[in-house]
């Protein structure tokens, strides 16, 4: 009879152990996402980032590191403006904010490097030729001035 | 290479503008005054270029990508002072209207990448061009992309180590990204590039070429 006693709180070993039990939920719609690329389309792959909730801006809601396909997701606690800074080692990296109302849905895949990539060494360029053209035609104006 | 805004303190990025200012006054009254007005055809060509070939994404191992400088052939024709000017045209262009580096951080940036990298390479060649001239060139764009990284690393170092929040990678790790691929890819590639170049506009005998 006294061993059943003793081996009774035995019983409630399973109990107590289900506080250390880790379970989980999968929670659609929650989640927010930005991806984060190079201006030729690369992703910016593991690479170290920080992120700031609207609603405190001094400790970092969430870091980590980005996936290889160069996303960040995280589920906000408020919405309003996000701020999220992704640094690669080389001085390269992100400091912006994003708008996050509720959960949103961002498409996946790589976005096209596009025309704005293809047309920047061309505006970047033609704006600079303009810019000197404008300059040499003043001076020369100068010049010939008695 | 160039850094983004947001990842370098006013403690640094404002005594870079003091610093930077009186340089700019400078090279604008020398190199775009009435006396330089023959030169800024090919000065402004140049300075086109430079933006093209920083806008080409160099991909070095690591799934990271770097990018030539091309100022330090405008440093060996007209001075490192017309190189600065330029240079800090290009990265107000890319810092306004296609979100590369920034305005905060973009005299910290010229003087890396614009003065101190192409007075390296400036000296370099101005040494060494007697004795065999494209060896000089090819050295001195070398040397200009290895100094222009070394100040970026040496100022991202420095962001760290007095406001970490600011930039939180250590010297060692943000020194060896910048310098390796550096030293192995893009000096190289600068150093064909200003030879090429130096060779290209000797040869057509332009007015402003030195």
């Amino acid at each position: 009879m006294r061993a059943v006693l003793a081996l009774l709180p035995l019983l409630l070993v399973p109990a107590a152990a289900r506080g250390h039990e880790v379970l989980h939920e999968l929670v659609p719609g929650h989640a927010a996402g930005l991806r984060v690329y190079e201006s030729d389309g690369e992703p910016l792959a593991d690479r170290a980032y920080e992120l700031w909730s609207p609603s405190d801006a001094r400790t970092p809601w969430q870091s980590g590191r980005t996936d290889r396909a160069g996303w960040i997701a995280f589920v906000p606690d408020a919405p309003g403006a996000w701020r999220v800074k992704v640094v690669d080692p080389g001085g390269h990296g992100l400091d912006t904010t994003v708008q996050v109302a509720g959960a949103q849905a961002v498409p996946a895949g790589p976005p096209p490097a596009g025309a704005g990539f293809a047309l920047r060494p061309l505006v970047g360029a033609a704006v600079i030729a303009a810019i000197f053209a404008a300059l040499f035609v003043y001076q020369r104006r100068r010049g010939a001035r008695p | 290479m160039h850094v983004p805004d947001g990842f370098l303190s006013p403690a640094i990025t404002l005594p870079a503008y003091a610093a930077a200012a009186p340089l700019w006054a400078l090279a604008a009254r020398r190199h775009l005054g009435r006396d330089a007005a023959d030169a800024l055809p090919v000065v402004g060509a140049l300075t086109a270029l430079a933006f093209v070939v920083q806008t080409i994404a160099i991909p070095v191992p690591g799934g990271t990508s770097t990018h030539l400088v091309g100022v330090t052939l405008l440093a060996l024709l007209h001075g490192p002072l017309l190189a600065f000017l330029c240079e800090s045209l290009v990265l107000l262009l890319q810092a306004l209207f296609f979100g590369a580096g920034g305005v905060t951080v973009l005299a910290v940036n010229a003087l890396a990448m614009g003065l101190l990298g192409p007075l390296a390479g400036w000296a370099v060649h101005r040494l060494l061009r007697r004795r065999a001239q494209r060896a000089a060139a090819f050295l001195g764009a070398w040397i200009s992309m290895q100094v222009a990284a070394g100040a970026v690393a040496l100022v991202l170092g420095l962001q760290h180590r007095i406001a970490p929040e600011y930039f939180p990678v250590p010297f060692a790790v943000s020194a060896t990204a910048l310098l390796v691929p550096s030293l192995a890819v893009t000096g190289l590639v600068e150093g064909l590039y200003t030879v090429l170049a130096l060779a290209l506009l000797r040869k057509a005998d332009l007015r402003g070429v030195a």
